[in-house]
């Protein structure tokens, strides 16, 4: 599903490049779960962006399902991610200015659903994930798993391919954090492909297989 | 996905109260300037349209030649001769109609109801058809047929009949012959360049007494007589009016002139379209006074000025809280929200707020329309903008405002990468603060310049209000000349003196503060042993004895005219500006020696100061007083001055004796006068009108200009916390961090000022150019008003930096 060939990613600084990602070689099978491991500053975000098409790598080659993600104009690719890729943030972000219901919206209206469908796929997560009675509140009245959760609701409503997930439990108490990973692991069961960033250990053992970052690199294990 | 963008457009505005309501506030505020503006300009353009054949009435107007050829005078109206001859030589003209203001108050009476009527025409038959008149009683066609038969508006109608049927009524003119009603029109709309209230049949002007059929036909120099010419559609009046050299040439012959006699050589005619009057024709001689199309340019340039310091602001406020929306178009652009989606999205903000903000401003607009009103003396309605050619720009207008003011907000916005913003990374660059600043910098430049445009306003009009005008103005009261007097006067003379707070007395064809139009004609001096015709024309004003003294004109050579020379009848007395037009050094060179005027040979018996006679818009022109004899007095003079000595009291005392005098000799006529200081204050009224609507309009800019700084200061500073944070914790002073945060805005005040001075400079060199007599621009002004921006701005500045200054530097810097 992801081939990543040479991937490098620098910024200058006073006219040197300062490397972030290094020659990263990676390959990511349809199903798997990954996590991807690493100390503060090893390049673990910059890696989930560049899958996520939310960044450009500098150099490299870049193949989603087959397409040659480093050619595409930002359109293209954003046509692309669309279709194929929910993200889950460690803050949550959710628009604070809608209810639960329209941030879980948000996607669908962007992909030109109609609002009947809409209203439907929406109903159907809200009630597979629980929060029904809370779909008119604003993101400011949830506690913070309760967040979390309407987040990936949000990624998932789409029906991605493919789940990015950066430190989804950091901002959780670990009750709540157990509660996100197993509903990752079911996810991860019913044929979503999850990439996961953690700093923890025991979050990263929910995956199937854990990519380990150093200074842009990545460690062999 | 509109309905989700106004939901979260609203949501926002809702959130965020005072930004919304500086927005909204800004953007309704500069609508409505734009609206009151707009219904102004509207009436000012619509002058005489109503008339269904406006684009085929064309009026005549004459100008005058000096034997240089350059025109001395250029009037609106002609002789009575030329509308009938143009009539019979041109058989294109399909009707021409004259029109003779009696320019006085003209005593009417019914029964015991005597008025003094202001707005009379003499008008020819063809007029009501010529002119879109509602005619609401009697015959358009015939009621101006017959001499001694006229027309009324039903509010004066009304004055004299009540409620009876007014028709076939009979009403005294001025004691001296009976006029029949024969219709009742509607008043003209305000926006038509005249607004007769009364209309006589121009047939009553044949009868010898009033006017005589042989004048109408040979009187060339009476140009009183307002004439239009009724052409066919789509005529081009441009050739008839190349023709009009010819037709002068054929058919006009003064008796006193000689046989080789071109009139073309010294008079022109034009045709000026009716619809042009109001803007664009300043003539000399006008029914009313005209608008004018800079004026209306300089409003409608006003207008959008405010409106664009509006849309300023709505840039600068929107980017300056990008931070605040970062979050959400990053969470869009993860959810699939491509570039173009988020442009709409702000676009649709904008343009919504755009909307809301006319919706407030038409009713900000129907709320200060009769203030506007009030100020302006016009009669502007809201209802002018319900016209489908006003209506349909109108309501485009918030969609252009709402792009205009969105679309760099929008890009901006829209132009944040999820991958930083979602990261807490976002740095707004400063590439985009140095756009913001350039905004900042127009905006008060625009304000800069508005203030220093007041300020001169107002200087001149204080200048014109109070610089000499070289006699003395004060406690001058003025009647209109009654020809009962002609014989009586001199009884009424004294018996006015006989009030000891009444000091003089005089009669005069014109007064000060009125034009001076009248010239008889080629003037000669006495050079050597020959008289030599001089080269320069000079206006006259006849006067009796007392003028000089009544308003104290200094005599600087010679003597005044005295009842003690009978031969003062032939006499002159010049100016100082006819003696340099003379070419005469001294002026008493010029006393005693030999001159004509027109037809009449005299002595110069003295020279008296120039004074500002008429509006301060003119220069001093060479001018001579005549003395007619008393065979003359009766057309010569138009006026009565009466001088009152000292205070409030005396006024009032010698007022009610002026009274009872002129009831005592003319019990036909109504007592009507006025102050010759207020006849000058109303030769300044439009000025005093755009002075207040500058201040108003200057004021309004600078409110909202102000209201954007809070906006962008609250930003800048709030970009600047962690700085404040630190360099609290280091030991600076709270004096000297709202100095660090004050100084970046006042280096933009400056450079807005450095670019507003030149402009306001040039606007104002060229506003002055005006007038004859003018201040000069002084430096101060300019920098007054850069002064007053940068307080009020800094003001501004440092209440938010204060704020920052004195916050707690431990939250600012953990937030980070």
């Amino acid at each position: 599903m992801i081939d990543l060939k040479r991937i490098s990613k620098w910024v200058n600084v006073g006219g040197k490049p300062n490397f972030i990602l290094k020659d990263i070689n990676l390959h990511i099978k349809e199903g798997e779960f990954v996590s991807i491991m690493g100390p503060s500053g090893s390049g673990k975000s910059s890696l989930l962006n560049i899958i996520g098409m939310l960044d450009d790598a500098s150099e490299g080659e870049y193949f989603f399902l087959g397409n040659p993600v480093h050619t595409m104009k930002e359109k293209q690719r954003s046509l692309l991610y669309k279709q194929y890729i929910g993200f889950v943030f460690q803050a949550y972000h959710l628009i604070d200015e809608l209810t639960v219901y329209e941030n879980i919206e948000t996607p669908l209206i962007y992909q030109n659903i109609k609002s009947s469908e809409r209203q439907a796929m929406v109903a159907d997560i809200l009630d597979r994930f629980q929060i029904v009675g809370k779909k008119d509140l604003f993101p400011t009245q949830l506690s913070g798993g309760q967040q979390q959760l309407v987040g990936i609701a949000r990624a998932l409503i789409a029906k991605p391919k493919l789940l990015l997930a950066d430190e989804p439990t950091g901002n959780l108490n670990s009750r709540q954090g157990e509660e996100i990973m197993d509903l990752f692991k079911q996810l991860n069961k019913e044929g979503v492909t999850i990439i996961q960033v953690t700093h923890s250990e025991k979050n990263a053992g929910y995956g199937s297989h854990i990519i380990n970052l150093l200074d842009g690199r990545v460690e062999l294990t | 996905m509109l309905k989700n963008y106004l939901r979260i457009a609203f949501r926002n505005l809702s959130k965020y109260k005072f930004i919304s309501f500086i927005n909204l506030f800004g953007l309704t505020v500069g609508l409505a300037c734009c609206l009151l503006i707009l219904t102004y300009i509207l009436h000012e353009t619509s002058y005489d349209k109503y008339n269904r054949q406006a684009g085929r009435i064309y009026r005549v107007t004459r100008s005058f030649n000096n034997d240089q050829g350059v025109v001395s005078l250029h009037l609106g109206a002609v002789a009575p001769p030329f509308g009938p001859l143009l009539k019979n030589d041109f058989p294109d003209i399909q009707q021409v109609t004259r029109l003779l203001p009696i320019g006085h108050q003209m005593p009417m009476r019914y029964e015991d109801k005597i008025f003094n009527e202001g707005d009379l025409f003499f008008a020819d038959s063809s007029f009501p058809g010529m002119f879109d008149m509602t005619v609401l009683k009697g015959n358009p066609r015939t009621a101006l047929a017959d001499p001694f038969s006229m027309m009324l508006t039903p509010a004066v109608a009304r004055k004299y009949f009540g409620d009876a049927d007014p028709i076939n009524k009979v009403i005294r003119m001025n004691n001296q012959f009976n006029v029949k009603v024969t219709g009742i029109f509607q008043p003209f709309p305000s926006a038509a360049h005249l607004h007769p209230e009364v209309l006589l049949s121009f047939n009553t002007l044949k009868d010898s007494a009033v006017y005589g059929e042989k004048s109408l036909q040979t009187n060339w120099g009476n140009n009183a007589f307002y004439t239009y010419l009724l052409l066919p559609e789509h005529y081009p009046a441009r050739s008839l009016e190349a023709q009009l050299p010819a037709f002068l040439d054929r058919r006009m012959h003064p008796n006193d002139a000689p046989a080789d006699y071109k009139a073309s050589k010294y008079t022109r005619l034009f045709l000026q379209p009716l619809t042009a009057i109001h803007l664009h024709s300043h003539l000399d001689e006008e029914i009313e006074e005209n608008g004018d199309a800079g004026r209306v340019t300089v409003f409608g340039a006003i207008a959008l000025f405010i409106l664009l310091i509006a849309c300023i602001n709505y840039m600068n406020l929107s980017t300056a809280r990008s931070s605040l929306r970062a979050k959400e178009i990053g969470i869009r652009k993860v959810s699939g929200a491509l570039r173009q989606e988020i442009i709409i999205q702000f676009l649709s903000e904008s343009i919504l707020l755009s909307y809301m903000a006319l919706l407030l401003a038409v009713g900000l607009t129907w709320l200060t329309l009769p203030g506007l009103n009030s100020v302006t003396g016009l009669q502007l309605s809201i209802y002018t903008l319900l016209q489908p050619l006003v209506l349909l720009p109108l309501l485009l207008t918030p969609l252009v405002v709402g792009i205009l003011s969105g679309l760099y907000p929008a890009l901006f916005l829209s132009s944040f990468q999820p991958s930083k913003v979602l990261k807490g990374l976002l740095k707004v660059g400063n590439g985009n603060v140095s756009f913001r600043k350039v905004l900042v910098v127009t905006q008060f430049a625009i304000t800069i310049v508005l203030l220093i445009s007041t300020a001169i306003v107002f200087q001149q009009l204080h200048y014109m209000q109070n610089t000499s005008l070289g006699f003395d103005k004060e406690h001058v009261v003025t009647l209109g000349y009654n020809n009962g007097l002609d014989n009586a006067y001199e009884s009424f003379r004294t018996a006015l003196l006989r009030d000891p707070h009444i000091r003089q007395v005089t009669r005069s064809s014109r007064i000060p503060s009125g034009r001076l139009l009248d010239d008889k004609g080629a003037a000669s001096t006495e050079t050597g042993d020959s008289l030599r015709p001089v080269n320069a024309t000079i206006k006259y004003v006849a006067v009796d004895q007392d003028f000089v003294s009544t308003y104290s004109i200094p005599i600087v050579a010679g003597r005044n005219f005295s009842r003690d020379y009978a031969t003062d009848t032939t006499a002159f007395l010049l100016n100082v500006a006819a003696t340099q037009a003379l070419g005469i050094r001294h002026p008493q060179d010029i006393v005693g020696k030999n001159f004509r005027y027109g037809k009449v040979l005299g002595k110069v018996i003295g020279v008296m100061a120039d004074i500002n006679f008429e509006s301060l818009h003119q220069a001093i022109v060479p001018l001579i007083l005549i003395l007619p004899d008393n065979k003359d007095a009766a057309n010569a003079f138009g006026r009565i001055s009466i001088k009152i000595a000292g205070n409030k009291d005396n006024i009032t005392a010698a007022l009610a004796h002026l009274e009872k005098t002129w009831k005592t000799y003319l019990p036909e006529v109504p007592f009507d006068y006025t102050f010759l200081d207020e006849k000058f204050q109303q030769l300044y009224v439009s000025e005093q009108r755009q002075g207040t609507l500058f201040t108003a309009f200057s004021g309004i800019a600078v409110f909202i200009a102000c209201l954007g700084l809070l906006g962008l200061s609250s930003f800048s500073i709030s970009q600047r916390i962690k700085e404040i944070g630190i360099r609290k914790v280091l030991g600076a002073s709270t004096t000297g961090l709202v100095r660090l945060l004050s100084v970046d805005f006042l280096r933009l005040i400056i450079l807005a000022a450095l670019i507003a001075f030149p402009i306001a400079w040039f606007a104002m060199h060229s506003w002055l150019s005006d007038f004859a007599y003018r201040i000069s621009i002084q430096w101060w002004v300019f920098g007054l008003a850069g002064l007053l921006a940068a307080v009020v701005a800094l003001v501004t500045i440092s209440l938010q930096a204060l704020k920052a200054a004195l916050s707690n530097p431990v939250r600012s810097l953990r937030s980070e």
